[in-house]
């Protein structure tokens, strides 16, 4: 920009600064509306408006007369109509206080990502929050209501995390909360589900190599029969009415016996 | 002159229950704030619409009259409906949304265990309705134009294996196809002309094709005329807790066996 300004200092007059200027306001005002316009074929060729259908978000949008592609596309139109007002001032030397505007030129695409981050953090979070709930809705439970809410906020969080970030506001105290968040969910999963893991670690290997299969009559501990399912999990030994659901961590730990006559 | 609304009166007239086959959420909920004694059944393949009565649907019958049959036969399995009970059914015969309305009266003659056959077998009911489905298809088109004939049995797969044993090698040898996966009816269609039957568990993974089955058929009592297919799909029912559902090579009809007997028979060209 300034490399502009030394290059046509010398050749335009006074007055040619301000066509200058308009001309950049002419161009940028048009290439503005061009990207936004494209923004907006591109995400809805992409597949968006299917993807963000009946999320809050969207939902808040349209009550508002506009849609999230619009919302978008007309966000970075925004963004280049805001810089090329900028350089054409700059241009047309309106603006003594350089330092200052400067400031605001290198803050203006920081905050431009801030809030893109903080839409597509929404825009997920609601999605997640539907997908987990249809995923869950098979289970018949009230308080597994909580799971999906869980899942929105914490993409929320994240982004919100991220764009702060961005803005450099100082988000250690929030990092921080991310971290006994994280490690809690871990230490939960690691207590909570260590029987599965283990299980699946060791159904994964059964599925894979079938030692035994269907049909197949074996013994695993105390428990004998005819095998009749193996899943991830269990396993599943049939033997006179009795149906033994064995938990494959104990099929490895026990050992199996298979019986042949 | 009576108007029209007040002549049809007579169909809904002093009826126990209303049955809505797979009604639309608004179409439910307008019955829903009906305040009378009716009992109110949802039937159709899936609640979507979160009523608190609902009978499944396993299949999508064409068939008016047999969906009819099929739904007031839940009902009275589940309890909802009684011998002798008058059922106004809504139902969709041309058209997506809801445009008949026909009066049934339950009754014990209509039990023939099809309900049954869904709802209390070993397997998972979402699985023989998938089997189905393929036997359907296949008794549809056939095998490259050819009427084909298989054997499914179902369930209580453990003892079925020991109570047969492989023609051939096993195709689905260390294989994880569970009926319903989107490929596997091609599979299925293509495995179709080999001999023997198919093996599928509880939970719908295809254990084996290929099998001949070797359960005595002592005392096991099916049609006569039927052949040595059916006569071995009753026979290992008889054995087992398994249910065999047979597509029929030179009738084309799929039958489904349980308990040594002929519970269901299915016209392929109806669905």
């Amino acid at each position: 920009m300034r490399l502009l300004q030394v290059d046509f200092s010398v050749l335009l007059r006074d007055q040619f600064q301000f066509i200058l200027a308009l001309l950049i306001l002419v161009v940028g005002g048009v290439a503005g509306h061009v990207i936004g316009r494209l923004n907006r074929r591109l995400l809805t060729a992409a597949g968006v408006p299917e993807a963000v259908e009946r999320t809050p978000f969207e939902r808040t949008a349209q009550s508002l007369g506009t849609d999230t592609v619009s919302l978008v596309s007309r966000l970075s139109s925004w963004f280049i109509y805001g810089v090329v007002v900028l350089i054409a001032l700059n241009v047309a030397e309106l603006l003594n206080a350089r330092l200052f505007w400067n400031g605001v030129l290198t803050f203006i695409p920081d905050l431009f990502i801030a809030i893109l981050v903080f839409i597509v953090g929404f825009v997920v979070a609601d999605k997640a929050e539907l997908v987990v709930g249809e995923r869950l809705r098979s289970v018949k439970l009230p308080e597994v209501g909580v799971i999906p809410r869980l899942v929105k906020y914490t993409i929320v969080y994240l982004a919100a995390l991220v764009a702060l970030g961005q803005l450099g506001v100082a988000v250690l105290a929030l990092l921080i909360l991310l971290g006994a968040y994280a490690f809690a969910i871990i230490l939960f999963g690691a207590v909570a589900l260590r029987d599965l893991l283990r299980s699946s670690a060791a159904g994964v290997y059964l599925l894979l190599n079938q030692p035994y299969g269907i049909g197949d009559e074996v013994r695993v501990g105390e428990d004998r029969g005819i095998v009749q399912e193996v899943d991830v999990f269990v396993t599943r030994i049939e033997n006179d009415g009795e149906e033994y659901i064995i938990p494959n961590s104990r099929v490895f730990e026990q050992g199996v016996v298979r019986i042949r006559n | 002159m009576a108007d029209v609304s007040e002549l049809l009166g007579d169909v809904t007239e002093d009826a126990d229950a209303v049955f809505l086959f797979s009604p639309s959420g608004s179409y439910y909920d307008r019955y829903a704030d009906l305040d009378t004694d009716l009992d109110l059944v949802v039937v159709g393949p899936e609640n979507s619409v979160g009523a608190d009565t609902f009978v499944e649907l396993p299949l999508e019958f064409d068939n008016v009259r047999e969906r009819i049959r099929f739904g007031i036969e839940g009902a009275m399995e589940q309890g909802l409906v009684e011998d002798g009970d008058v059922v106004v059914c809504a139902v969709s015969m041309f058209e997506d949304s809801i445009d008949t309305v026909t009066r049934a009266r339950a009754s014990d003659s209509m039990h023939s265990g099809v309900y049954d056959l869904f709802a209390n077998s070993r397997a998972d009911p979402g699985v023989i309705r998938d089997v189905f489905d393929v036997a359907i298809e296949l008794g549809q088109k056939g095998q490259k134009g050819k009427p084909v004939g298989a054997l499914f049995v179902v369930g209580d797969a453990g003892k079925v294996m020991n109570k047969s044993r492989p023609l051939s090698y096993n195709p689905f040898e260390k294989s994880h196809v569970h009926v319903g996966d989107p490929i596997v009816n091609v599979m299925l269609k293509e495995f179709s002309r080999l001999d023997g039957a198919f093996v599928i568990s509880d939970a719908g993974k295809i254990v084996s094709a290929y099998r001949y089955l070797e359960p005595s058929a002592e005392g096991v009592d099916i049609p006569k005329g039927l052949g040595a297919r059916h006569m071995a799909a009753g026979a290992i029912t008889r054995e087992t807790n398994a249910t065999a559902i047979v597509l029929s090579e030179s009738d084309g009809l799929v039958r489904a066996f349980k308990g040594g007997e002929l519970v269901l028979e299915l016209d392929p060209e109806e669905y």
